[in-house]
Formats: C-alpha cells, sequence, structure tokens
C-alpha cells in the first residue's frame, strides 16, 4: 500500500449551493500532506467524507488500505483527527478526558501522553471548560497522538493561535512523525506554516481540486515572467500559463505553472523576450493559482 | 548554527541546512566527530518536515563530511587537511557572487562597490 489515503472521482452534494466534484487526491504513506484552501472552499467536508462521517454521491475513497465508509469502525482506531472546532466536555478535567480517551485506543502509549501534558504545561485538574484556546488545541493534539495512529487527519489545527503555541503543537506533531513513520493530512489556510513541514500539497477552491504537487515541484515549476512582445495567441507552450496581463511598465506580467530553467528558449522561437524571471513563495504562487481558476472558472459560467 | 533558516527563499530547506553544516564544519565550529542533532530534534526544532532533514544528512554524508553510524546518530567525519581552508574559499566566493548580483540588479557600479569595500575595510585594495 503506497497511500495512506486514496481519493478517486469523488462527487458529493448538499443541496443546491455546494457540491464537491471530480475530486482526486492521493496522499502517500509517511508524507506531511497540506490542504489548502480559502475559507468555504471543502477541506473540512472531504475531511468529513474521509472519514467516513458523511457518504458520497459516487466515487471511491480508501483510506489505510479501507474503502471508506463501508470500513469506519475499523479505520478510525487508526485515525488521530483533531476537528477544527473542540469537542470535548466542558465539564470533565485533563486528566478526565485523557483517562476518557483512553479507554477506546488499545495502542494508546500513556507514556507519550504524560510526556506531553509536561511538555505541553496543561494542569491535569483543570476543566476542559477553563482552558484557554491555546490549551484547548494543545489538549486535542495530545490526545491524537497518543492513541498511536497510523494517520492524523487535522482540520486547521493552529487557526487562530499564537505563534508560541503553534510552535509547541507543530514540534510535537514533527516529533512524532519522526519517530513513527505516519502520514499527516494537515488543512489550513496559512500558507507559511505549511510551506516548512509539508512535502505535498493540494490547493482547493469552491470544491474542486486545483492541483496536487510535490511541494518542490509546485514552489520551484511557479514563476513570474516578464515578457515583451510575445503574439497574443501561443500554442505549444512546454509550460502552463497562469495569468498573462499588461503591466504599467513595458512588456506583459505572467505567471507560469510547470516551469523548468530553460524554458526561456521557447520565447526566442516566438521573437519574444524574457526580461526577467521572478521566485514565487507558496503564499503567492496559491494566490495566483487561485487567481487563474477563478478567472477560468467565470469565463465559462 | 540554523538560525534564520527560511522557507520562502527557492532555495530548498535541506540545500539550506546542508549548506549550515557545511559552514560550521569549514569554520570549525564543528570540529571532527562533533554530532549533529538528531534528525528528531532538529525538525522539531526548525519545524520542519524530518525527512528534508534527513536529505540534508544524506547529502552531507555522500559529500563526505559526515558519517551516520547506526543507533548512534550523524557525526562530523576527519577532513583531509586543506577541505576546511577550500570550504571557507568555496563560502568566500558564493558571498562574492551574491554581492555582485544584488549590486547589478539595484544598479550599482563596479567603482562604487570597491570605494564602498575600502571605506569598509578602512584599506585600499589597489
Amino acid at each position: 500500500m503506497n497511500n495512506a489515503i486514496d481519493i478517486e472521482r469523488l462527487h458529493y452534494r448538499v443541496g443546491k449551493a455546494f457540491e464537491i466534484k471530480d475530486l482526486d487526491l492521493h496522499i502517500p504513506t509517511g508524507s506531511i500532506y497540506g490542504f489548502l484552501g480559502p475559507n468555504g472552499s471543502g477541506k473540512t467536508t472531504t475531511i468529513r467524507l474521509i472519514l467516513g462521517l458523511l457518504r458520497p454521491l459516487s466515487g471511491r475513497i480508501t483510506v489505510l488500505g479501507d474503502p471508506m465508509p463501508e470500513q469506519h469502525a475499523r479505520v478510525l482506531g487508526r485515525i488521530g483527527y483533531v476537528p477544527e472546532q473542540p469537542h470535548l466536555d466542558g465539564t470533565l478535567t485533563v486528566r478526565e478526558l485523557i483517562d476518557f480517551q483512553s479507554a477506546f485506543y488499545p495502542r494508546w502509549d500513556r507514556t507519550r501522553a504524560d510526556e506531553l501534558v509536561q511538555r505541553f504545561e496543561l494542569d491535569g485538574d483543570q476543566l476542559f471548560g477553563r482552558l484557554s484556546k491555546g490549551q484547548k488545541a494543545k489538549l486535542m493534539i495530545l490526545l491524537a497522538l497518543a492513541q498511536c495512529g497510523d494517520l492524523l487527519v487535522l482540520d486547521e489545527p493552529t487557526d487562530g493561535l499564537d505563534p508560541v503555541v503553534r510552535r509547541d503543537i507543530l514540534s510535537a506533531l514533527l516529533t512524532y512523525v519522526s519517530e513513527r513513520r505516519a502520514t499527516i493530512f494537515i488543512s489550513s489556510h496559512l500558507v507559511h506554516e505549511l510551506e516548512r513541514v509539508c512535502d505535498w500539497v493540494a490547493v482547493m477552491d469552491n470544491g474542486r481540486l486545483i492541483t496536487e504537487a510535490p511541494m518542490e515541484k509546485l514552489k520551484h515549476g511557479t514563476k513570474r515572467l516578464i515578457v515583451t512582445g510575445a503574439p497574443g495567441e501561443i500554442s505549444n507552450a512546454p509550460f502552463r500559463v497562469l495569468i498573462r496581463e499588461a503591466t504599467n511598465g513595458a512588456g506583459e506580467n505572467w505567471v507560469v505553472g510547470d516551469w523548468e530553467p530553460g524554458m526561456t528558449s521557447f520565447f526566442d522561437g516566438l521573437g519574444a523576450t524574457v526580461r526577467d524571471v521572478i521566485d514565487l513563495d507558496l503564499e503567492d504562487g496559491f494566490v495566483e493559482l487561485l487567481r487563474s481558476f477563478r478567472t477560468k472558472a467565470g469565463g465559462r459560467a | 548554527m540554523f538560525h534564520g533558516i527560511d522557507a520562502r527563499s527557492p532555495i530548498p530547506l535541506y540545500v539550506q541546512i546542508a549548506e549550515r553544516v557545511r559552514l560550521a564544519i569549514a569554520t570549525g565550529t564543528l570540529g571532527s566527530a562533533a554530532p549533529l542533532p538528531s534528525v528528531r530534534q532538529l525538525a522539531a526544532e526548525l519545524r520542519v518536515n524530518p525527512a528534508t532533514v534527513m536529505q540534508a544528512y544524506r547529502d552531507l554524508e555522500a559529500e563526505g563530511f559526515v558519517e551516520t553510524r547506526h543507533g548512534a546518530g550523524t557525526f562530523v567525519r576527519e577532513l583531509a587537511p586543506g577541505r576546511r581552508a577550500r570550504e571557507r574559499s568555496q563560502h568566500a566566493i558564493g558571498l562574492v557572487r551574491k554581492l555582485l548580483a544584488e549590486a547589478r540588479r539595484s544598479g550599482v557600479s563596479l567603482p562604487e562597490l570597491q570605494r564602498a569595500l575600502e571605506a569598509e575595510l578602512g584599506v585600499k585594495t589597489t
């Protein structure tokens, strides 16, 4: 089994307002996979489909080798899931919640749980309802890690947290994956945070997948070009043209995907000149991908 | 040693990490037989993917700077005499190239650059 999660031609709809269509995702075992998209793009719905909490209209979902939602009872014991909203009973203490949770998981790692209580500076006697937002997030991560799953599914785990808490949580996750060959599927709109840790990235918008690629490929294949003298229509380009627009100064501003060094020679054949090739970081690339996708979607409608 | 690793840079993170270690070895910050941080430790500290750290260590090993002893960790190797000095010259060349590229981009001329260097160092270079 090469992939921890495989999704093929997934279709899901609720009501008329929102649908997920033609979704294909492949999450390699052992990867840290970043699932990016603006709010409302379908990230949480996709996660709920992966966990077997929702039933797709059509398509195939395989998680840790088993079909979902059919085998969810078997699979869920091997998945550490941290939902976007804290879902624990506010009237229980930290210690009670840890004991409660541990009863459901045969592989529960008591040592790790104790270690993380220390590391996260949690007070075992505190009521969950009384914890700060950051402490709640830390406890949920602790519970997901101590169950020793093969797959962690984290829905915006650091959204709205201060930088110190975000740092502690990320460090704990990375320690976990360096000790065990676990897969992490992490959704976020905090692009910079994922840029450091992920080796794969998918970008969603409006229920559709825009791209799925290894992080390095996405980062290094997306460039901004300053081009002069290019004809209005081009064909057979070895790269993808995402955006093409006039600049204030001379020439045009192009954003291209699948770019490789040496591709400037393509422009020589057109009698055009590439004035500059500018690197984009993940956030710039992400924004340009969305802009291009929305322009094209708008054009079709 | 790893201060200022930049995920937004077009230079891949594993290249940046390997570069820092190479420099620390070249300048003697890391002497022979000095241990490198464990993959687990460094990944958590820098908040990067453990695979990124492993890739950096593999590259350093292939270049003969470090060796990984199974179960014990990764250590700086005994280097041939002159190799540290050679690495430092390599690094110096890299710094000068970066400076020249930056000067060209911002339209600073060579004589201007030279005057600035002389003023900074307090010596004449010609």
